[in-house]
């Protein structure tokens, strides 16, 4: 069995996803509220009103809690001398390698939430792939930024 | 080096407005069909104004387009300059483009019917930066000559700089100019046959078939005909099934011939570590594409041409276009005996193994193939038994086919490590061999369902690079420890 990558990102990361899964919530809420003042109005089936409380509901319990909290347990990342690691994914579990001679650049964002948080996703392109980890500490994210970039540098021209 | 300026051949002009036209036609075609032909010139009628608008807006972007092509050509030059093909353009706006010849991906050479009326060529130039399919730099229409002045630059170029490298190595740059050149593909009028039998063209035709007729379905009266057809219908099935039949025969005819105008005299030669591909009848093709170029190379047999042997070699390279802008992929050898294809493949690839032994995918994994089509199958099979009750039913033989094909997909599904190379082996129908290097390979990844955890199978995912986003091989469920292997054997 192989070893897992060893970092995992920050506990802060959770607590944005949690809160994407509150506005995305929202949003549904409002969706629901609007459904449901056409059922009163237009006398439309009363069963209308389980299923929108039942898909608020459902967004509450999947996207609040659960998911955000598979997620950050399956995330794990490593940049070692010569290569990335990164393990994410909900249902199926991804594994992927990048060689760091095929880094062809590194970006790092940071949107209105995250900066709140002090966190940002830091994207490594390759020429074909790009892959992203999210939600690490900034300075964290700049120091693997900078030090990708400077291993990367020892590259071949393949492509 | 001379630094003299070329422009290019007058009648680009002309290739340049019509290029602008034959864009313009459809839209115009399809607006006078919707109009019913309403048109007249008269002043009293009522469709004059609708008709001038039309007539006027379409004779105005034909001037525009006539005025846009003369422009063009009288504003276009390029030299060569210290290595490099430069280009400059433009009337207000001008615009420069410095390309070095290392950076040139491949060169393209185009004749249509109106440049081999006046012994011309267009030449696309494309770096690995070509966005959007688009060639970097453009001559519309140039002598074939000048065509040729410019690989000979670039090769003297080339041979400057061995010079400056191997200073006592004497390299005239006259005695590289001819080469002989062996082919080391041809296709035949029997192959082409083959081909155009064997592809899907057929499929497409019929579409196109479909499209047409959709897109006049204003006109066509459905009623009367399907009045016509149910009385046909009670004439036999006899006359139906050589109705169809016919259908399909001019099909396959229009299918061959469109094979014909595109394959005609397909060769394939290589020329200093460079693949030339010429083809075409009416319009000439030719691209050339060097070899430390190519990315990765899939071998794809669809299921009938794997019972007749034969396949189909696409190289996957990281600029150089192939026929369509966008389409990256060149088909390098379009049908091939599978046996002389892998001869062939191992004399222009010698480092690469051509005889792999996969490992398969284990048995436990079989299942996978075929379980998760039920989620669709399962909807599809329901609604069609309860709504078209008694031949609804048919629907439920899509499971032992599903089965079969994911059976079929599971024998398929294997890998190989090989020294430096991958190389994997699938099928969704076709079965593709994908070979790749370990230096051209991107990015490798493993996928794991919760399911196949169980089970301990993973499936692996490759990605070279190919045109602008790449191309992706996807082994599915091997065992958890081959896809391990593969990623050790990937790690530095």
């Amino acid at each position: 069995m192989r070893a897992e990558p060893i970092h995992q990102i920050s506990r802060k990361g959770l607590t944005v996803w949690r809160l994407y899964g509150v506005i995305q919530t929202v949003v549904l809420i409002i969706v629901a509220a609007f459904v449901c003042y056409g059922v009163y109005y237009f006398e439309w089936p009363t069963f209308i009103y389980f299923i929108a409380g039942a898909v608020v509901l459902l967004s509450v319990i999947l996207s609040v809690y659960l998911f955000p909290k598979i997620r950050w347990d399956r995330w794990r990342y490593e940049v070692r001398e010569h290569e990335i690691e990164v393990q994410h994914g909900l249902f199926v579990v991804k594994r992927t390698l990048i060689p760091m001679v095929r880094v062809q650049h590194v970006d790092t964002t940071q949107g209105p939430i995250l900066k709140r948080y002090n966190l940002g996703n830091i994207s490594i392109s390759t020429a074909a792939t790009v892959h992203t980890i999210p939600a690490l500490i900034m300075d964290e994210a700049d120091g693997l930024r900078a030090r990708i970039s400077e291993l990367a540098r020892v590259a071949e021209d393949d492509v | 080096m001379s630094n003299e300026i070329y422009r290019l051949h007058p009648v680009s002009a002309i290739i340049t407005t019509i290029k602008a036209l034959k864009s313009m036609i459809l839209p115009v075609a399809i607006i006078i069909i919707s109009n019913g032909f309403n048109f007249s010139f008269n002043f009293h009628s009522e469709h004059f104004f609708e008709t001038i608008l039309l007539f006027g807006v379409w004779g105005g972007a034909a001037v525009l387009a006539l005025v846009g092509g003369l422009i063009k050509w009288r504003t276009f030059v390029y030299w060569f300059e210290d290595g490099e093909l430069r280009v400059k353009y433009g009337l207000f706006v001008k615009k420069k483009r410095y390309i070095p010849f290392e950076r040139i991906q491949s060169l393209n050479y185009n004749e249509g019917i109106f440049h081999r009326l006046f012994g011309l060529v267009k030449v696309q130039v494309e770096t690995a930066g070509s966005k959007g399919g688009k060639p970097e730099v453009e001559l519309t229409a140039i002598r074939k000559v000048a065509a040729d002045v410019i690989e000979l630059e670039m090769r003297r170029a080339k041979s400057q700089v061995d010079q400056h490298i191997e200073a006592g190595q004497s390299l005239d740059s006259t005695h590289v100019e001819e080469v002989i050149v062996p082919t080391i593909y041809h296709m035949s009028i029997r192959d082409l046959l083959v081909l155009a039998t064997t592809s899907g063209g057929i499929g497409v035709v019929l579409s196109g078939l479909v499209a047409v007729v959709s897109q006049f379905s204003d006109i066509i009266p459905y009623e009367a005909v399907f009045h016509e057809l149910s009385d046909f219908v009670k004439v036999g099935a006899f006359l139906v099934a050589l109705t169809v039949m016919l259908i399909l025969i001019v099909a396959w005819f229009v299918s061959v011939m469109i094979t014909l105008v595109n394959y005609y005299d397909y060769t394939v030669r290589i020329e200093d570590e460079k693949l030339i591909i010429t083809k075409g009848l009416l319009e000439k093709k030719r691209i050339t594409l060097p070899l430390n170029r190519i990315q990765a190379i899939r071998i794809v047999e669809n299921p009938l041409r794997q019972l007749t042997g034969f396949a189909t070699v696409v190289v996957e390279s990281a600029g150089g276009n192939g026929e369509t802008g966008g389409d990256k992929k060149i088909a390098l050898f379009p049908l091939i005996k599978k046996s002389d294809c892998l001869q062939t493949l191992a004399e222009l690839f010698p480092d690469m193994n051509w005889h792999p032994e996969f490992t398969r995918s284990p048995k436990r994994a079989r299942p996978f193939f075929y379980r998760i089509d039920f989620i669709w199958l399962i909807p599809i099979i329901g609604a069609g038994s309860y709504f078209l009750y008694p031949y609804g039913l048919l629907s439920l033989l899509l499971i032992p086919l599903t089965i079969l094909l994911g059976v079929w997909q599971h024998k398929t599904a294997g890998y190989m490590i090989d020294g430096k190379q991958f190389t994997m082996q699938y099928r969704l129908f076709s079965r593709i061999t994908f070979c790749m290097e370990k230096k051209r390979i991107q990015s490798v990844e493993c996928t794991q369902t919760y399911f196949q955890k169980r089970k301990n199978v993973m499936s692996v995912k490759a990605t070279v690079m190919s045109g602008m986003t790449g191309m992706t091989g996807n082994v599915p469920s091997l065992e958890q420890r081959d896809a391990e292997t593969i990623l050790s054997w990937y790690e530095y």
